[in-house]
């Protein structure tokens, strides 16, 4: 019996020697989601390194994410270099060993590229986990109509003066709601309360030592009880983002502001159609800075030309290559070089009133500190955004919503 | 060596029941005596800690009790309107039969996004319509009630056509003479039916009764699209329609502890094989010999 194994074993071989005879060239694929912009950019890196073949695999969403999962939990069938959203990123924290160590290669010399907190997101300890691709830099977008209504100034400047912080941005809504019985101050308490959060520099988990302290720590405190508030009072239109009925409450104008991060302006364009030109303009987020999304390459360790991922996934997230992808596809860069570029901030958007998105966003990616996310975090934070869901049904109170919360993340964590 | 050829010709069945029956039952109950993530595989072993954890669990009675609430609303008029169906059809052509069937052949995931418009708050069509008799809006997705209606809803549209047919099959194999010695008896149309019908199609009775049993407790496809929020399998905000299968997919693949999923998958099947041996039982006392 041994000696067949030893016979397939040596076949193996072979057949392996052979195939990699014949063709020298090395094949990296790079497995993308949604709109990466990357087509044109793997035709010249194979121009520039005639050894490497870069073929694109591109799915939805959940379905690569998903996908991903289940090839790190199998050890096999993970593309070379694969883009993770940051949501997933602590998730795979968790489980870094299944990831390529980028310092490995070098990858600490990158880190002035980006951002800081861009690049913290992506690090665990001493390991580097992914090389930011773009970000999500968070402005708030209002409907002129309805701002109107209230006699609440439509100018994007003055609008924003009015809530330099959420507590104004709260009292805002207070006095758009005694104006405007037929609609609502924003979409969802959800939406404010992530906003808050990612403006801290703990959330559910302390930097130290990653211990849970959703319980105690007053950032998280305060952003529930604000937003529940906001919620509690029916000031939100209780709409799940992304959703088809939040979909048709953009278009129908169900709610007049909402929290955008950068690439959320296409889809508030699909969602209002041409009739919804002009009518959706763009200024700064209480607390001036904000992130939401953005995503990663990273490098799975099954793959088995790990060095030659990593050269192409630096080549991708390069600031050249990031600014060629902000003027042909909008990717917002996440890298201060770039996204400080004239051509970036010069940018504006006729849909939306000819608003100056591009320095509107970069001065708010400008702003945002590091943000720390447990390696659990995505186990707690749907959680606490149920919570906010209940209080807006009207089955709990803000109060009675989040004692739930904080036992079921206890629960949780176990 | 014709002596093996039966054998033979049989193994293909038993290899493939093999591979993709027992393997994944076996090695279910495997991981399920291990503290497993489903990304970082094997945390060593803990004997039944997750049967005991999962034990402990409201999240997990609460799913339970979602099921069952959702399977009664569910298959009790099912299975009467099917009957009912079943008995009009049997003066009828194929071509009702055909209309019949149509619901049960429309992909679920189609099923629930069409129904998920119909039950919108804002914008669905059945609040519209209850708006015009002067019912206020109805949220179907956050009220639990309204919510179990709305998954029993979808599993009812889906399934009652198929058991009609099912019934109806059933129905046309009675003997006539039973029929016609009942009538000289001078058995009225009900009593007929209740005396000769019913005994007649028991065993199709039964195979509905289990048949739907089974379904219910792995009830997962409408009520996880039922959720417009997202796909985490929460089943909404106060996890008010969250299912066992649901909590199931939830626990293995958002917060990736396999171990865990897997204890709840056995617990799954024991409740499959005791909800089907209770609706025999029952369907059983109900139409008597």
């Amino acid at each position: 019996m041994r000696r067949v194994w030893a016979l397939i074993a040596v076949l193996v071989v072979l057949v392996g020697g052979c195939s990699a005879n014949a063709d020298q060239r090395v094949r990296i694929t790079v497995a993308t989601f949604g709109e990466f912009g990357y087509e044109p950019l793997f035709a010249e890196y194979e121009r520039l390194n005639p050894g490497v073949d870069l073929v694109g695999r591109v799915t939805d969403f959940d379905s690569h994410h998903k996908g991903l999962i289940t090839a790190l939990a199998a050890g096999r069938g993970a593309a070379d270099v694969v883009a993770v959203e940051e949501q997933y990123l602590p998730a795979l924290r968790r489980s870094r060993d299944k990831l390529v160590d980028l310092s490995r290669f070098g990858a600490r010399d990158l880190r002035g590229q980006w951002s800081a907190w861009k690049w913290e997101q992506g690090v665990v300890g001493d390991a580097v986990l992914g090389l930011g691709t773009d970000m999500g830099g968070l402005a708030m977008c209002y409907r002129r109509d309805l701002i109107e209504r209230a006699g609440l100034p439509t100018d994007r400047d003055a609008l924003a003066a009015l809530w330099p912080t959420w507590q104004a941005y709260a009292e805002v809504a207070d006095r758009f709601s005694a104006r405007v019985p037929d609609a609502r101050f924003t979409d969802s308490a959800g939406t404010v309360y992530t906003a808050m959060l990612n403006q801290a520099g703990e959330n559910y988990f302390r930097t130290a030592d990653d211990a849970f302290i959703g319980d105690t720590n007053p950032a998280v405190a305060t952003a529930f009880e604000l937003a529940g508030a906001i919620g509690a009072k029916h000031q939100t239109a209780a709409l799940t983002t992304f959703t088809q009925p939040w979909n048709v409450g953009i278009n129908q104008g169900a709610f007049a502001t909402m929290t955008c991060p950068a690439w959320m302006l296409a889809q508030i364009k699909q969602a209002g159609g041409p009739g919804g030109a002009g009518v959706w303009d763009v200024t700064t987020v209480p607390g001036r800075a904000g992130n939401w999304g953005g995503s990663y390459l990273v490098v799975p360790a099954q793959g088995a030309h790990t060095e030659a991922a990593y050269a192409a996934a630096k080549w991708l997230t390069a600031p050249a290559q990031q600014k060629r992808l902000f003027e042909s596809d909008n990717i917002l860069p996440s890298q201060p070089e770039v996204y400080r570029d004239p051509a970036v901030l010069a940018h504006t958007d006729p849909y939306f009133r000819d608003a100056p998105i591009g320095r509107i966003f970069a001065a708010s990616s400008d702003a945002v500190r590091p943000n720390h996310r447990g390696v659990r975090d995505a186990d707690v934070r749907p959680v606490f955004g149920r919570a906010l869901g209940r209080v807006e049904d009207g089955k709990q109170t803000v109060e009675q919503a989040w004692r739930q919360a904080v036992d079921e993340a206890r629960t949780v964590l176990r | 060596m014709s002596r093996y050829t039966p054998y033979l010709l049989v193994a293909p069945f038993f290899l493939v029941f093999g591979a993709f029956g027992v393997f994944p039952l076996l090695y279910t109950a495997w991981v399920s005596t291990h503290h497993w993530h489903l990304i970082a595989g094997d945390g060593g072993f803990t004997g039944l800690t997750n049967y005991r954890d999962l034990l402990a669990d409201p999240l997990f009675y609460n799913a339970l009790g979602n099921t069952l609430s959702i399977f009664l609303l569910a298959t009790i008029p099912q299975l009467a309107l099917a009957l009912g169906i079943a008995s009009l059809l049997r003066r009828r052509g194929a071509a009702w039969q055909v209309l019949v069937l149509v619901p049960n052949v429309v992909p679920v995931v189609a099923v629930a996004l069409v129904f998920g418009q119909l039950l919108g708050r804002d914008y669905g069509m059945v609040n519209f319509l209850l708006g015009r008799v002067g019912v206020g809006p109805v949220a179907w997705q956050a009220d639990t009630w309204a919510a179990h209606l709305g998954v029993a809803t979808m599993v009812m549209w889906r399934w009652t056509g198929y058991t009609a047919l099912l019934y109806l099959a059933a129905m046309r194999a009675v003997p006539r003479e039973l029929y016609e010695a009942a009538e000289l008896d001078g058995a009225g149309g009900w009593q007929r039916f209740r005396a000769v019908t019913l005994p007649g199609i028991r065993p199709t009775l039964l195979f509905t009764a289990i048949a739907s049993a089974i379904g219910g407790v792995q009830l997962f496809t409408e009520p996880q699209l039922f959720d417009g929020s997202g796909l985490a399998g929460a089943g909404g905000s106060d996890r008010q329609f969250q299912t066992v299968a649901m909590y199931l997919y939830e626990v293995g693949f958002s917060r990736f502890n396999a171990g865990y999923a897997a204890a709840m998958t056995w617990l799954l099947f024991l409740l499959c094989a005791t909800f089907a041996i209770t609706a025999t039982t029952i369907a059983r006392r109900i139409v008597r010999r």
